[in-house]
């Protein structure tokens, strides 16, 4: 029991069986939980029905309160990594060791990029990444150059501070708000699927807004906030 | 706008950032609800750097004197911000009440469970 592969599921009824089903059969040396984020439609019935390790939110809190969920569930279980992974089946699986052996050198985060040797896209879509890549080498003098990626690995340092912590989310502003405070943060290349059922709840002036708010966020909150103390990351430090 | 206005203006708006920074740093606060007055901070800072900006606005909309656009502008855009905390508001009670509704009738099976053991 070493990794945990957090599923946040929102209205996911058409992706969420293919994708678990997937992790079970191929990998099955990773624990999952799925974290059903008060969906309307049928998910909850359908990890119910299959036997899936479920979190269960009666009411939607939003990615941030599922995926928060997710992270004491490893925390009370005492997993040493936690990876977010999308139940759309954006993310690929293969590149779940990679992220791990990154982590295991003694990153408190690693994000799986698409961009690491790969050039970014010039698109419009691409542009708010830009915007937040910028914000963040403006404010922590390094590079990050996929920081809406969705697939990040965290270490057990990381798990038990974003799973209590109020303004910890996995966005691209606490991770910048993370490398401000001292936590190493690196990043591994990856693939990305393109999603092939039901809908992305990011249509474009959703899009907008999060742009700005992680623009806004990291380069005038993040930057006055005073940095956490962060514990050491050996195990004799455990309580 | 005089300067004095402006003056006044440029202190609040500071002042009103501080505020919330110190109220994030304590963790009363989320990232997400205070964009919404560090931005209205900063328009506030900008209108009193740049008067021009309120002085075009009244040109456009016939109104007199900057400082009543001003007015008009603030009591729009808190109306704005009023209306959708009413909605905010009325979310959170139903989830509460969702919540509750549902810990008590899961809680329900639990006792009657134990009963029949």
């Amino acid at each position: 029991m070493k990794l945990l592969i957090i599923i946040p599921a929102y209205n996911e009824q058409e992706n969420i069986e293919r994708v678990v089903d997937h992790l079970i059969q191929d990998y099955p040396q990773y624990s999952y939980v799925v974290v059903n984020d008060g969906s309307k439609d049928n998910t909850a019935a359908i990890c119910r029905k299959r036997g899936y390790n479920l979190i269960d939110l009666p009411v939607n809190l939003g990615l941030a309160g599922g995926f928060q969920a997710g992270m004491q569930y490893a925390e009370k279980h005492g997993f040493e990594y936690a990876i977010q992974y999308d139940a759309d089946g954006q993310h690929r699986a293969e590149y779940i060791g990679a992220l791990l052996e990154e982590c295991e050198t003694g990153k408190d985060i690693v994000i799986g990029s698409r961009f690491v040797q790969k050039k970014k896209p010039l698109s419009l879509r691409m542009l708010g990444s830009r915007m937040i890549s910028g914000a963040i080498r403006l404010t922590t003098f390094r590079k990050i150059k996929d920081p809406t990626s969705g697939m990040r690995i965290y270490n057990r340092r990381m798990i038990k501070l974003f799973a209590h912590h109020t303004n910890l989310s996995p966005e691209p502003d606490s991770v910048a708000y993370m490398m401000k405070s001292g936590a190493k943060v690196s990043e591994v290349q990856v693939e990305m699927d393109e999603r092939t059922a039901g809908v992305s709840y990011l249509n474009a002036p959703k899009a907008m807004f999060y742009m700005l708010r992680m623009v806004v966020s990291i380069l005038f909150i993040q930057v006055f906030r005073s940095p956490i103390r962060l514990k050491d990351n050996s195990p004799e430090n455990e309580e | 706008m005089s300067d004095t206005l402006r003056i006044v203006l440029i202190v609040a708006s500071v002042l009103c950032l501080l505020f919330m920074l110190r109220k994030i740093s304590q963790s009363k606060v989320r990232i997400d609800d205070a964009i919404f007055w560090i931005v209205g901070a900063f328009v506030l800072v900008i209108i009193s750097i740049f008067p021009q900006i309120p002085s075009w606005c009244c040109d456009l909309l016939g109104i007199q004197t900057p400082v009543n656009f001003l007015f008009l502008f603030m009591i729009f855009i808190l109306l704005a911000k009023l209306f959708y905390m009413t909605i905010r508001v009325s979310q959170l009670e139903s989830k509460v009440k969702e919540l509750s509704q549902r810990y008590a009738l899961d809680h329900m099976d639990d006792e009657v469970k134990q009963d029949e053991e």
